[in-house]
Order: structure tokens, then C-alpha cells, then sequence
């Protein structure tokens, strides 16, 4: 009798029960779209905010400072320190390891860059780094790493060289002073104790190594790496004996937005309180990891990337509550006007229900269960156009669709019935009011 | 037989107007009364008041030894599922319920369901074959039929019944008036307002209202 009568009213008010539905759907869909984008925005934005540049920067605890001048690096190699290479895997072990999205080591060296052997000498920086090498990670895994991960809005006209070929790029600026373009071979002299025309006495020329490489492409930064020549890491290590040594590293992780906690002292902390700021992809507890796994490393934090990263992030999520907010607002208001309309329709079939005897339990049971079938309609509907949406939305705003959660659609489905149920009271109640004598009098 | 219904100078109050004023009399039970007047002169409050679906203003109701006066609403409501039978003038049936569905209906509210039950009472007011009909497919004689079966299914104490035949023609009319005659034989106790004084004379006693007092209270019995 009670799924009689339910099912009743869906067949007999279909386009008022439509109108409640579509404003359902819609209003559910944007809540499953700002839900799906407000938990995805943090790594979505996270990554996209990684055009911004690496967020750590790690470098050897002993080094020196380093004697930069115009993108030119006037520190011998012998001076400070170095890190190894093979300790790299170990950054894709520590307890963040799926939020370290990338990292690209350095290895700075002066040297004098030669066109051709008739051509002028230019002092400049030779770096060796990764554009997209395969680092072995202690689980046995292989990942893919380099500037391409850390540096994404490096933009080379060209190509870039290939990690295990004799190749280069040039920086833009240094290729406009020399003219260099992709094709050309240049010579890089690297003098062991600095500079050339610094030979120490006591050294000979014969200390002096060189290497002949293939300019593949021109590397257009924004910065100083625009003066400066870029080879694989390998080739630059063999050249300067520094095998498996680098001096600088890069990393990208995806971090939780600063807060108050984060700021603390970490010596300062409970036990408790440790563990929770150490299990959580702060930024800072992020470079204590590396630090474990890298001995003789210095992590500092980019902060101010960090920060401005953190600020738009909770303002984003914040508009996609907001807009939740609004959209189940809405919908609750046509639930609730529809429901009303639909009490007063049946005015006097709930008086006589009441009159025949009817508890005000049964009755408001009917009453809710119509509403909660439509909730569940409309919530189960939009959840799936709200996953379209997010998709689209994604794929717009930040050219990476949204990936769709299912753990949403039970939230999402609690939602509704609550947004219905919130829509109903008022007609509930007056339901509850209603006193059947006038209504049987025909009134 | 006992007395069933007593009422002690009841009165009813709707802001200025005093639908019935110090009213008493008592039903046996088993005993049919008629009640007449003239419109607006507290018939369907008399009614409403005994049914449970209106408090008096003051003055006992006592149904079963038990004054329904002061009780809860939720008590109101279980008494009317229990003790009440009404029967209506414009019948309110649940227009998309088949007429076994409406019968079913009071029964789902005063407990469970019985199809085969509900059947039963359709058949004893003639209308076994129009059990699966929406009300719109009935006649206005057999729509109140089916209220009448209604009204029987939970074995109600107390039959109201307010104008049943003021929507009928008068075959329609001789159908029901016919079917309370029955109920009655069958020892039912059955209050029926009427305006037709024909069909109070079949009654077992006549009550008459007049601005809401009680004008007369004659018994018919031959
Ligand atoms: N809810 C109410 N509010 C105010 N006045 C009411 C209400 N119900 C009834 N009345 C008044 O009480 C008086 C008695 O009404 P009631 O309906 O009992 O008359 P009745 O005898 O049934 O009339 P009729 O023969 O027309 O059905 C009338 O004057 C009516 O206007
Ligand atoms: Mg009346």
C-alpha cells in the first residue's frame, strides 16, 4: 500500500516531479563538479603550479657559496662539495615519495666555449643535467626524471639533446651573442683549476680537457640559464671527472598549502604532533625526508612559490565550496517549492488520510519517502552529469580532465536526501498541521 | 444493550459562532439515529465531535465509557482508526486508488492489509465485480458503497455518517439507504445525518438541531 501510493504520486505529477528532479540533477551535478574539482584542484593546481619552477632546492651542506656572475659560475670545480648521484632513487622512497613529481640534478662548470678553432673564445657556464632520464629506484622500479619534469615551461626551439648522446643546447642569449644555431658543433675547453687564462703554475696545459658537442636546440628560460650551455649530465661529469657527482638539485613535490601548523618549529612538537606534521605532505616535512635519505644535504624550501601556491589553492577550493553551497541552496528551495505545491494539491487526500486514521508517522512517511526517491533519482542523475561536467571543466580550465571519484556518489546521494529533506520541512510541517475536519467539509 | 455514545452538554465554539450549545443525549449501542436540521444548525460538528476530527468547547463525549475529550491528538487519531466509521457526502476516495485499494487503505492505517478481507467488504455492499475500478469508473451510488465498505472494514463501534445519500439520485439513493438498513439489522450502531425525513423514519430514534441546540429527540420506533 505505502510503495502504492508513493509510486502513484510519481505517475500522476510527472512534470512537477520532473521540475523538482532537473533542478535536482542540476544542483547536484555542480556540487559532484565542484566536489570532484575542489579534490582534485589541490593536485591539479599543485602540478600546474609546478610551471612555476621546483619547490626544493637541495645542495650539499659543506658547499660553498657560489660565485655567480651573469649566469657564469667562477667557482673551480675543486672547491665545495658534491652529492652522489646514485642516492637519487632513494628520493621515491620516503614516505611522500608519490608526491616528489620530479627532480633534475646539476652540475655547474666554467668553460670556454669555442665555435670553431678560428673563432673567439666565450667564458661561460657548461651544466650538465637530466632532460628525461631513467633513475633505478631501490624497489626496482625505474622513474622517469628531468628538467622536463621540473622545468616544464623551458621551451627549446630545436630539440633537446638526448641524455646519452654528445649533444647540447644553448642558451638564447648566448646563442644570439655567438650566432649559434641547432646543427652547430661547438667545443667546450674545461681547465681543471678554473679558468683558462687562470692556469695556476704549476699545471699544464695538458690537464686541459675538451669536449665536441652537437647543438641540438636553443633554450629559451626566462633566466640565467639562457647564458649558458646545457649538455647531459653524463657527458659534463666525464669531462670535469666528477663522475656519478652532482652539485645542485631540483625538486618538484606536490605539497599541502602552508597553515599554521606547518610554521612550527618541528623540534618544538609533541610526539603526536610530530607525527602528524611529518605524515603530512607539508613542505617542510617533505626536504626533513629528503634530507634522511640524502646524507650531506641542504633542502631549502622555495618559499614564496610555496606560499603564493598554498594562498590560491585554499582560495580556489573555498569558491568550489561556495558554489556547492549556492547549488544546493538552489536546489533545496525548488525541492521545497515543488513539495509545497504538491501538499496543497493534496490537501484533501491527506485529510482524509488523516480522518480514516492515519498516524502522522505513516503520512509523513509517505510524504518523505516521495522526496527521498527523488532524491535519489535526481542525486544518482546528477552525480553522473556532474562527472561529466568536472570532466569538461577539467579538460577547459586546466587542460587535464578531472578524474572522477566514486567515493563522492554515496556523499553525493546523502546530499540530496539532506537538500530535500531541508526543502520539505516546511510542507512536512504543514502537513503535519493540516486539520482534516475542513478539508472533509470540502473546504 | 449499553449505552455507547453519551454526550453531557457539549458545546462548540468557532470564534463567535456557537455551533452547538449544551447538547446531550446518549446512543445505545445498536441504535440507529437520525439527525436532522436545518443547515448551519450543527449537524456536521455533532458529527466531527463524535468522529474525533473536532474537540468540544466544553462538555463530556464519552464513547465506550471513555471521554475522547481531552485526549491527544494521537489518540484522536488511533480512536478514529479504531472505534469510527465515516461515511461522507462528497465519499472521498483516493481518485488514483481502485476501489479495493480505498477499502485497503483504512485497513493499512488501523493495522495491516487484507486484500482478501477488503474483497469481502466490497462484496457485502454489492460490489465484488468493481473492485479493481477507479473511483472516476463508479457511480456516485456505488462510490459510496465503496465508502461504506470502507467504513465497515476495521469494525468500527460507531458508524457516522454525514448526508450519505445528499449526492445521489434516488435510486442510487434507495441503494445505500437500503445497505444501512441492513448494517443496522446486523446490529451496528449508526449515526446518519439526513435532511430526508423518509429516510429518518427508518431510523430507530430522530434527533433535531436548531442553532445548534437540541430541538426535539422523538423515537420512532413503531
Ligand atoms: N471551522 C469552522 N469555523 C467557523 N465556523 C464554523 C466552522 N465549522 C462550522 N462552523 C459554523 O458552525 C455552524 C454549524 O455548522 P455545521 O457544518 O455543523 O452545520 P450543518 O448543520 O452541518 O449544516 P449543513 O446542513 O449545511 O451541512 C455554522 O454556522 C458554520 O458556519
Ligand atoms: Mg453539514
Amino acid at each position: 500500500m505505502f510503495f502504492r501510493i508513493v509510486g502513484e504520486s510519481f505517475s500522476r505529477n510527472p512534470l512537477r516531479k520532473w521540475l523538482a528532479a532537473v533542478a535536482l540533477v542540476l544542483g547536484m551535478a555542480i556540487t559532484t563538479a565542484a566536489l570532484t574539482v575542489a579534490l582534485d584542484v589541490g593536485d591539479r593546481l599543485a602540478r600546474e603550479f609546478r610551471a612555476f619552477g621546483a619547490n626544493l632546492v637541495v645542495s650539499p651542506t659543506a658547499d660553498t657559496l657560489p660565485l655567480e656572475i651573469g649566469g657564469v659560475d667562477y667557482r673551480p670545480v675543486e672547491e665545495g662539495s658534491y652529492l652522489p648521484e646514485a642516492d637519487l632513487g632513494k628520493l621515491k622512497t620516503i614516505f611522500w615519495r608519490h608526491n616528489i613529481i620530479g627532480f633534475s640534478p646539476f652540475l655547474e662548470v666554467p668553460a670556454i666555449l669555442e665555435r670553431d678553432s678560428s673563432g673567439p673564445a666565450i667564458r661561460t657556464t657548461l651544466t650538465g643535467t637530466w632532460v628525461n632520464h631513467s633513475v633505478a629506484i631501490p624497489d626496482g622500479t625505474i622513474f622517469q626524471t628531468g628538467v622536463l619534469r621540473t622545468h616544464p615551461w623551458w621551451k627549446v626551439e630545436g630539440a633537446w639533446f638526448d641524455d646519452s648522446k654528445q649533444d647540447c643546447v644553448v642558451g638564447a642569449g648566448l646563442a644570439a651573442r655567438t650566432g649559434l644555431k641547432p646543427g652547430d658543433t661547438v667545443t667546450l675547453r674545461f681547465a681543471r683549476a678554473g679558468l683558462a687564462p687562470l692556469v695556476q703554475p704549476g699545471q699544464t696545459p695538458s690537464e686541459e680537457r675538451h669536449v665536441s658537442m652537437h647543438v641540438t636546440g636553443i633554450l629559451s628560460t626566462g633566466g640565467t640559464e639562457e647564458q649558458v650551455v646545457m649538455a647531459p649530465l653524463a657527458v659534463v661529469q666525464a669531462l670535469t671527472g666528477r663522475t656519478g657527482e652532482f652539485r645542485r638539485l631540483m625538486v618538484s613535490a606536490l605539497t599541502r598549502p602552508e597553515d599554521e601548523f606547518s610554521r612550527r618549529d618541528p623540534s618544538t612538537m609533541s610526539k603526536a604532533e610530530y607525527d602528524r606534521w611529518f605524515c603530512a605532505p607539508y613542505i617542510s616535512s617533505i626536504a626533513l625526508q629528503i634530507r634522511q635519505v640524502l646524507p650531506g644535504a641542504d633542502v631549502q624550501v622555495i618559499r614564496q612559490v610555496a606560499e603564493g601556491e598554498g594562498r590560491i589553492l585554499t582560495r580556489i577550493t573555498a569558491l568550489m565550496w561556495l558554489v556547492c553551497i549556492a547549488a544546493l541552496l538552489a536546489a533545496g528551495l525548488v525541492v521545497g517549492a515543488t513539495a509545497a505545491t504538491s501538499v496543497l494539491e493534496r490537501h484533501s487526500e491527506i485529510g482524509l488520510m488523516k480522518a480514516l486514521g492515519a498516524p502522522m508517522g505513516t503520512v509523513s512517511a509517505l510524504f518523505l519517502a516521495e522526496q527521498l526517491v527523488l532524491a535519489f533519482v535526481g542525486g544518482g542523475l546528477g552525480y553522473v552529469a556532474g562527472e561529466g561536467l568536472a570532466y569538461l571543466m577539467g579538460q577547459a580550465v586546466f587542460g587535464v580532465p578531472a578524474t572522477g571519484r566514486l567515493i563522492l556518489l554515496p556523499v553525493i546521494l546523502l546530499l540530496a536526501a539532506a537538500v530535500v529533506l531541508a526543502g520539505s520541512l516546511i510542507p512536512l510541517g504543514r502537513v503535519a498541521r493540516l486539520d482534516p475536519a475542513p478539508v472533509l467539509r470540502g473546504e | 444493550m449499553g449505552v455507547l455514545v453519551e454526550l453531557d452538554r457539549v458545546s462548540k465554539q468557532y470564534g463567535g459562532v456557537r455551533a452547538l450549545d449544551q447538547v446531550s443525549f446518549t446512543v445505545e449501542a445498536g441504535e440507529w439515529i437520525a439527525i436532522m436540521g436545518p443547515s448551519g444548525s450543527g449537524k456536521t460538528t455533532l458529527i466531527n465531535i463524535l468522529g474525533g476530527l473536532d474537540s468540544p468547547s466544553s462538555g463530556r463525549v464519552l464513547v465506550d465509557g471513555r471521554d475522547i475529550g481531552p485526549l491527544s491528538e494521537k489518540d484522536l487519531t488511533r480512536y478514529r482508526a479504531e472505534k469510527v466509521g465515516f461515511v461522507f457526502q462528497q465519499f472521498h476516495l483516493i481518485p488514483y486508488l481502485t476501489a479495493v485499494e480505498n477499502v485497503m487503505l483504512a485497513q493499512y492505517f488501523h493495522s495491516m492489509t487484507d486484500e482478501k478481507e477488503a474483497r469481502e467488504s466490497l462484496a457485502r455492499v454489492g460490489l465484488a465485480d468493481r473492485a479493481e475500478h477507479l473511483p472516476s469508473q463508479l457511480s456516485g451510488g456505488e462510490q459510496q458503497r465503496v465508502t461504506v465498505a470502507r467504513a465497515l472494514i476495521n469494525h468500527p463501534a460507531l458508524i457516522l455518517a454525514d448526508e450519505p445519500t445528499g449526492n445521489l439520485d434516488e435510486a442510487n439513493e434507495e441503494l445505500v439507504v437500503n445497505l444501512f438498513r441492513e448494517l443496522h439489522g446486523e446490529g451496528h450502531t449508526i449515526l446518519l445525518v439526513t435532511h430526508d425525513s423518509g429516510i429518518a423514519r427508518l431510523a430507530d430514534r430522530r434527533i433535531e438541531l436548531a442553532h445548534g441546540r437540541l430541538s426535539q429527540v422523538s423515537v420512532l420506533s413503531t
